[in-house]
């Protein structure tokens, strides 16, 4: 049935190929004429004082050219495994078509004559007319031999290269790229190496209990560390390329047989749509696919942590690696799985169930305290107990400002101060907390600019705001506290409550990926809603928990509850 | 179709719930008590039967014409013509009805709560939020009723448990004093409100699983029968039969409340009870105006005249009555009639209508 998975039709797209704006040049195959290669090749490289060009003669006779960037490439392993095996040899060993194997299909320039070359002696009847070309992809054709034939070169990962764009890509990846005189196309090498951050425990989702490792800006190290918790082949990640310029590397991973193919396909087609010059941050992403744009939610869940991206991995969602950023993101995502973290299923679960319950309280808190502070103060005194009217309004008696703007001004302090506090380097960010402390605090209350309640109010507030572990999300209700309170100063608690209506409207409306942004809650699944208000334990957690008709409904078999064989231990 | 958005049986329930909950668990009490006395908690139940014949008269015609809702049907069953007029009924019906319901709670909210804020105000504030639901189609109603009545039932349970101490089960006596009659009398004006379950018939065609609207929808008179038995059953057991003579007995009974010398002036609850429970039968209303509307004027797409009858609503909530006194008198007098001439009655002409001319056909087809 699935009613409220929405129809997810998109065009297929073809990965890597997407957003590729054709350079003529690029698109032209790798001659078996060297210089003209590399004539090619300088020109798309000129003025780039990073990229190496290494001429040399394998092993004194055929001419060979290595290219590389400076920096991203191990030069030492280049030397050592590539270049001197290769100046070394005899040359015999290079003749091209390797003795025994017809070479054929390879692909003259298109310009007028190929040059005489001695290797190609042998050429094949149906390359010896210019006008017939091959109309496939110009890659290598099952049939054409492997170019690194004959060669003995000690390194693992190498990949035939059949034209100037295969080559400037693995270059660009840190790959080196040799070129052999006489030999159409090229083989790259992958030996990237520079410099990256070794993988330390995620700033923003720190856990008490859990793996203390994050993702790093590596894509390979990223897609590494899921392989590593997720070792079936059933993970799949498909690669696209995003970026005019930037070429920034997107992995879109899933489990094949857990996540909606209808889903993989709308995230695919999302991102085929999107043609933007750079990517420098999963956050261009997020933007680029969310549902609605003009939602203060977050419809996307990014995470730093391994293990929560192999968790939602492992319930059928689908994680977006980004090049260049330790943030994945999650799709489809709802509200509650930004109210969770990572370590509510790692602690028992009565301590993941209660701390679910301070979570909720403390999120309607940030939400609504002010407001409702704001609300009661202004129009509903009555509501108060009369000891405490009492000692509010003696508290408020030198206060020269209204509620309302005592609210607003408090309120925006403390998020200028936390904004403060984030940006500015760790040593004078502590100076502004004490400063803040000071201003927001004591200062402000003796010199009866707000009122001692109005500052507990607010800092509250803001705690209750960081009980939320998405930050994203957190920030979301921070900032429609605003219009609530201005709600709660016009209409009273009325308008907090339409304020809050108009909320759960919007969230109601709202969808990630065709997944209701309340769902299980709304529409309503018992099964799933195990998760929510409670975190049952695992042995309970059978069902997977997205919408629709799962694929492979059950995570565990039942019947697991742990407990003493009957009869053991009884004596 | 025009609204192809799906709901499941559940959210059905939750959307029928309060739209006769909402207004009457404030109302209830001193409507009924008027002719009922202290056998007032047994005329919900009385007018529940009312609520029965509603939503099994839209089970038949829903049965006959699955995939239609009043409207079409009308047209079918009666003629192109005919049919426009019951169309255009409906349409107006829903247009006052809507106003009327506005206005209470506007009524409501300034009487108790905001006693300078001008009632359009209050009225247009609400309607703003349920243009922005009814926008989304009867999905999003769904999903915002199973949202907000589950927390409504809760704040209601709340109340009537704070309330257990200050009741005396004395008061219920003696039972019966004047026969059965006064109870009857008092329910009819809920049996009015309990045909506003005709919105049924608008919602069977969006379930996910038709084969239990029937249950469902049942079940949704049940509770709504058992909330406002509830209801009185507190205000009499905490008031006596004073409590006719108090406008929203509801309302000072939370007043009434006192615990632990904190816990007091719980009026807040009860109009978090009203505003959210108000809201998804005014959102409810305003969805089936804005079908009927585009239906009947046979648009091919509702959501451009969502906004306007909006507008329209708010007009005709300020329009239809001076004042809170004549909305009473109005609400006690000519609306029973309003309500079941075009909620019950004219179901149970097309349902008849359909019947015979049904046979008719079934009896040509034969020769």
């Amino acid at each position: 049935m699935g009613s409220w998975v929405r129809n997810l039709s998109g065009r297929p797209i073809n990965p890597l190929s997407s957003n590729m704006r054709a350079d003529p040049r690029m698109q032209t195959p790798l001659s078996a004429n060297l210089g003209e290669n590399e004539s090619l090749l300088r020109a798309l490289y000129a003025d780039c004082a990073d990229v190496v060009f290494r001429r040399f003669a394998i092993g004194g006779g055929t001419n060979a050219l290595v290219l590389y960037i400076d920096g991203l490439t191990n030069i030492e392993e280049l030397d050592r495994c590539v270049l001197a095996p290769l100046m070394l040899q005899t040359a015999d060993l290079c003749a091209w078509p390797p003795s025994g194997q017809p070479a054929h299909s390879q692909r003259p320039p298109k310009t007028a004559e190929p040059p005489a070359q001695p290797a190609q002696s042998q050429r094949p009847p149906q390359t010896a007319e210019p006008p017939v070309q091959p109309s496939g992809p110009p890659g290598q054709s099952p049939g054409s031999p492997d170019p690194l034939a004959n060669l003995r070169i000690p390194v693992s990962g190498a990949k035939p290269v059949a034209d100037i764009a295969g080559a400037v890509r693995e270059i660009s990846i840190g790959g080196a790229v040799l070129l052999i005189d006489g030999r159409p196309g090229g083989v790259a090498f992958v030996l990237s190496k520079w410099e990256k951050r070794s993988p330390d425990e995620p700033k923003a989702e720190p856990v008490i209990r859990g793996s203390r490792e994050g993702f790093t800006e590596t894509i390979a190290d990223n897609t590494a560390q899921l392989r590593r918790k997720i070792r079936s082949p059933q993970l799949k990640m498909r690669e696209f390329e995003i970026g005019r310029l930037s070429r920034t590397r997107v992995i879109v991973a899933y489990i094949e047989g857990l996540a909606d193919a209808a889903l993989i396909e709308d995230v695919t087609a999302r991102l085929g749509r999107i043609d933007i010059d750079g990517i420098l941050e999963s956050g261009y992403i997020e933007e680029l696919i969310e549902d609605n744009p003009w939602s203060p939610f977050p419809q996307v869940l990014s995470t730093e942590r391994p293990d929560a991206a192999a968790a939602s991995l492992l319930e059928g969602r689908v994680v977006l690696l980004v090049d260049g950023t330790p943030f994945a993101l999650v799709v489809p995502t709802s509200l509650f799985s930004l109210l969770q973290s990572a370590e509510d299923y790692y602690q028992r679960f009565w301590i993941s169930t209660s701390i679910r319950w301070l979570r909720y309280l403390f999120f309607l808190l940030s939400l609504l305290l002010p407001s409702v502070y704001v609300a009661v103060l202004t129009y509903h005194q009555e509501m108060l107990p009369t000891t405490l009217l009492l000692s509010m309004a003696r508290s408020r008696e030198e206060v020269p400002f209204p509620a309302l703007v005592e609210a607003l001004l408090m309120e925006i302090t403390f998020e200028a101060l936390r904004e403060a506090g984030v940006r500015l380097p760790k040593q004078v960010g502590t100076a502004v907390s004490i400063v803040g402390a000071l201003v927001i605090g004591e200062a402000a209350v003796s010199a009866g600019l707000v009122s001692a309640p109005m500052v507990m109010v607010v800092s509250l507030t803001g705690i209750a705001s960081f009980t939320i572990p998405r930050y994203s999300a957190g920030f979301a209700f921070r900032m429609l506290r605003f219009p609530i309170i201005l709600l709660a100063g016009t209409l009273g608690l009325l308008g907090i409550m339409l304020g809050v209506l108009a909320i759960i409207v919007h969230m109601c409306r709202l969808r990630s990926f065709g997944v209701p942004y309340l769902y299980p809650l709304s529409p309503m699944n018992g099964n799933a809603m195990r998760d929510i208000f409670i975190r049952a334990p695992w042995w309970m957690l059978g069902a997977r928990p997205l919408p629709g008709e799962p694929i492979n409904p059950r995570r565990q078999s039942g019947g697991q509850r742990p407990g003493p064989e009957p009869g053991d231990g009884q004596g | 179709m025009l609204d192809n958005g799906k709901i499941t049986p559940m959210q059905m329930l939750l959307l029928l719930f309060p739209t006769i909950v909402a207004t009457a668990v404030l109302l209830v009490p001193s409507v009924t008590e008027r002719h009922a006395g202290r056998d007032m908690w047994l005329s919900p139940i009385w007018a529940m039967l009312a609520g029965f014949a509603v939503v099994l008269t839209a089970w038949a015609l829903h049965r006959r014409f699955p995939d239609e809702t009043l409207i079409e049907i009308g047209e079918r069953v009666l003629g192109k013509a005919p049919g426009r007029i019951v169309g255009i009924i409906y349409v107006f019906f829903y247009w006052h009805a809507g106003g009327m319901l506005v206005r209470q709670y506007g009524e409501f909210v300034s009487g108790v709560f905001l006693m300078e804020t001008p009632t359009p105000v209050i009225m247009g504030g609400m309607l703003v939020v349920c243009a922005y639901a009814v926008r989304g189609g009867v999905e999003v109603l769904g999903r915002c009723a199973q949202i907000i009545i589950p927390a409504v039932l809760g704040m209601y349970a709340l109340l009537v448990l704070l309330q257990l101490p200050s009741l005396e089960p004395g008061r219920l006596l003696p039972m019966f004093e004047f026969g059965i009659l006064p109870s009857l009398k008092g329910s009819i004006v809920p049996q009015a409100w309990y045909t506003e379950f005709i919105a049924v018939s608008f919602l069977y065609p969006s379930l996910t699983d038709r084969s239990k609207g029937l249950r469902w929808a049942v079940f949704a008179v049940l509770l709504v029968a058992f909330f406002l038995t509830l209801t009185n059953l507190v205000a009499l057991m905490l008031f006596g039969e004073m409590a006719g003579r108090l406008v929203y007995p509801v309302m000072s009974a939370a007043r009434y409340i006192v615990v632990a010398d904190f816990l007091e002036h719980l009026e807040a609850f009860v109009m978090a009870i009203w505003v959210f429970g108000t809201f998804v039968k005014i959102a409810l209303f305003y969805h089936l105006l804005v079908q009927c509307t585009a239906r009947t004027a046979g648009l091919s797409d509702w959501r451009p005249i969502a906004m306007p009858v909006g507008l329209l609503i708010l007009l005709s909530g300020i329009w239809s009555v001076p004042n809170l006194q004549e909305m009473i008198d109005v609400l006690d007098s000519s609306s029973v009639f309003e309500l079941v001439s075009v909620q019950l009655a004219i179901p149970v002409l097309l349902l008849l209508v359909a019947l015979i001319r049904g046979k008719k056909a079934a009896a040509a087809e034969a020769k």
